[in-house]
């Protein structure tokens, strides 16, 4: 079906995005009516994927062709099951323990992330040797003093006062140019996502529909 | 028992992955590995948990009719229509109206939402964006600069001086403010798992527990 | 009285400007210049130097609230690896859309090229657990991906067969909208040593700085703009990009089109501020009086 010859997904697609975009004007029942949408079918979206690209390939198909080379599958999957059991009062305990191996495992890989991955690589690019010659070593510098500074001020033990209070200040300053930095950013990101829309609208929709 | 349990599976499972990082033996490597894979199937199922409580009171506000109802029915209906596609993928890989859903309805949907922020963003930088003082003043210049150096105009406006400019800033100033909220960041999340893993920080388990 | 009217004009009135100045390129493109810069070029003469023999891996970790960010990030890097017969794997560890991302963008790409598919590239799928598939993916990929987006099973494809884990990758290559490509830095790169790149919607852009500044980044593509200087590098060095993006429906979707509204935008908004500050303190002078 292409209506004014713009395939019927087409459509769709422009209605929702009005729908969506009606809220610059006021809140409205078609944009709740999206937003209802989106919510709904965004959450179908988890279950489709959750099954078809992890359950099923990584547990019911193991278990289906080799059950008892694959028996060890049933720890995880009892696991996960029990993590429903929440909803059931008699049995809720047991929800604890699925919960407790899943943050679990989740803490102790975000910790050795964050000690190794973040604190370890960024101090050792922190602390450089300071003959890296010519202007290379005044940026080094300012990325130390920048690092140490920005420290400073998100050190809430002791007052800020007196020479502790003078580094978190230019602490601040850091802080400042990098908040500048990233709101310049956001308006990018912003408005890339806005052409997309508008974009889509012109070329997809209405163009085809103004040449039929 | 069914206190402490919970607290020991934590703390064992959790130092796993640490001991792991540090030894590096086959059998080690092996038992983590498997436990990789087994977690990837647990949060499989955790993912769509939230499902349940958000199913649970759309239907309870239909049932008292409350404030808004008919969008509940909406978006239960949303929900199953999508859901139902996504189950009856087969072995084929995800079901063709599930894709078409996707692209045609889910991902406008998500895309405009977003693209709203266009608005709001350029309604704060004329309202809100003030040069009230000196931090403010330095945030506003950064701001402009970097605005001028990821647009082709500021290179015309100074003769090819803004790009450079931007780019010093991101990589100097910006990079050293940014790698001290991580490295602050970081010490702070690794103080909170380490309470976590040592059981002293027990919220997460639920009321009763703490 | 009159600079407080219009400190404080119908927000309605800035969306509707801010909407011209979106549209008018959209219909007519302006064709603005487009300077790439070090983080870009970091990532692109990686891969320049890699050809049959290497493989790389992207992970499509966006969903379509990034979508015109980096759907032309996704289109580039495929066309460039693809031109240089890089073997190609492709994951998603992003849940809302990460997936559906890598489908149209590999649907779209791969059929510009003759390329035959479990041998030159692979659509892996999309795979639950954050962290813990890629982790998992530092000892063996086929124990995460046993078959691909399809379901079809893994072990019989020969790139996979060939491709055991990070130890045989390249570039890992983030697509990535959250904090997914910090993950690939502070992770893998940390504990498996494996290059990484990052292609970033531009509001996360600032933090990656840091990570590609201590060496966990090879390169840093930042929204739109990052798109479009990699667009630009692939055209100037490649004839056969040159002509793919000489296509009208292609050069509609490209980067370098999309930086003339973002040109026009910005402008747009960098004069609201200075108008705003202008009346700002115009009104306070005339208080002061």
């Amino acid at each position: 079906m292409h209506p004014f010859g713009v395939p019927i997904g087409v459509w769709i697609n422009a209605f929702l995005t009005l729908c969506i975009l009606s809220f610059l004007y006021k809140d409205n029942p078609f944009f709740r009516f999206a937003e209802s949408l989106f919510a709904g079918m965004s959450l179908g979206y988890y279950i489709g994927i959750v099954t078809e690209n992890t359950l099923r390939p990584n547990l019911f198909r193991p278990l289906a062709q080799n059950f008892w080379g694959n028996v060890l599958l049933l720890i995880p999957m009892a696991l996960g099951i029990m993590l429903y059991f929440r909803y059931i009062p008699s049995v809720a305990w047991l929800a604890r323990i699925a919960l407790a191996v899943y943050i679990g495992y989740y803490v102790g890989v975000y910790l050795m992330q964050k000690l190794h991955g973040d604190i370890l690589f960024q101090s050792r690019d922190t602390i450089v040797s300071l003959r890296a010659g010519g202007v290379d070593t005044l940026w080094n510098i300012i990325v130390m003093v920048g690092v140490f500074s920005v420290l400073i001020y998100f050190y809430f033990s002791a007052e800020h006062k007196g020479a502790l209070g003078k580094v978190s200040k230019l602490g601040i300053y850091f802080l400042m140019i990098s908040f500048g930095a990233s709101f310049g950013y956001t308006i990018m990101a912003r408005i890339s996502l806005l052409m997309g829309r508008f974009s889509f609208l012109v070329n997809t929709w209405l163009r085809p529909i103004i040449s039929s | 028992m069914r206190r402490t349990l919970p607290l020991f599976l934590t703390f064992v499972v959790g130092m796993f992955p640490i001991f792991a990082f540090f030894v590096p033996h086959r059998a080690v490597s092996d038992l983590n590995q498997q436990l990789d894979t087994w977690l990837v199937i647990v949060a499989a199922f955790a993912l769509p948990l939230g499902v349940v409580n958000l199913v649970g009171s759309n239907i309870t506000k239909i049932k008292r009719k409350q404030k808004g109802w008919p969008y509940s029915i909406v978006l239960l209906a949303g929900l199953s229509v999508m859901a139902f596609y996504g189950i009856m993928g087969g072995e084929q890989g995800f079901h063709p109206k599930f894709q078409y859903m996707f692209v045609n309805m889910v991902s406008p949907l998500q895309a405009t939402m977003f693209s709203l922020l266009a608005f709001y963003v350029a309604s704060a930088a004329y309202r809100a964006f003030r040069a009230r003082n000196i931090e403010a003043t330095v945030l506003l210049a950064a701001a402009i600069i970097v605005m001028l150096g990821r647009i082709p105009f500021g290179d015309m406006l100074t003769g090819g001086r803004m790009t450079p400019l931007s780019e010093w800033i991101m990589t100097k100033p910006n990079a050293a403010a940014q790698r001290g909220i991580i490295i602050g960041a970081a010490l702070g999340a690794a103080s909170m798992q380490i309470r976590v893993i040592l059981g002293i920080e027990r919220t997460y388990l639920g009321k009763g527990q703490e | 009285m009159d600079i407080q009217k219009l400190l404080y004009i119908d927000r309605r009135i800035i969306y509707l400007l801010v909407a011209i100045g979106a549209l008018i390129p959209i219909i007519r493109p302006i064709g603005l210049p487009v300077v790439p810069t070090a983080p870009v070029k970091g990532l692109f003469n990686k891969i320049d130097t890699l050809g049959p023999d290497d493989a790389v891996m992207i992970s499509f970790d966006y969903g379509p609230s990034s979508e015109p960010e980096l759907n032309p990030m996704a289109a580039a890097i495929l066309r460039h690896l693809f031109i240089r017969k890089v073997r190609v794997l492709v994951v998603a560890i992003f849940p809302l859309g990460g997936v559906s991302m890598a489908i149209q963008q590999l649907e779209r790409v791969s059929q510009e090229f003759d390329l035959q598919y479990g041998v030159d590239y692979v659509n892996l799928g999309y795979k639950d657990g954050g962290q813990a598939p890629m982790k998992a993916m530092g000892v063996s990929i086929h124990d995460v991906f046993p078959a691909d987006v399809d379901g079809r099973p893994t072990d019989e494809m020969s790139l996979i067969q060939q491709v055991v884990n990070y130890d045989d990758i390249d570039v890992v290559i983030s697509l990535a909208t959250g904090v997914i490509g910090e993950w690939w830095a502070n992770l893998i790169n940390a504990q498996f040593g494996v290059d990484v790149a990052v292609g970033c919607t531009a509001v996360s852009a600032p933090k990656y700085y840091a990570y590609l500044r201590s060496g966990q980044m090879i390169g840093l593509l930042g929204g739109l703009k990052g798109a479009s200087e990699y667009e630009k590098l692939l055209i100037d060095r490649y004839p056969e990009a040159r002509e793919l993006y000489g296509k009208p429906e292609e050069a509609k979707k490209s980067a370098i089109t999309g930086m003339d509204v973002q040109s026009i935008v910005h402008v747009i908004i960098i004069a609201f501020i200075i108008f705003g500050n202008t009346m700002y303190f115009a009104l306070r002078r005339s208080q002061r009086r």
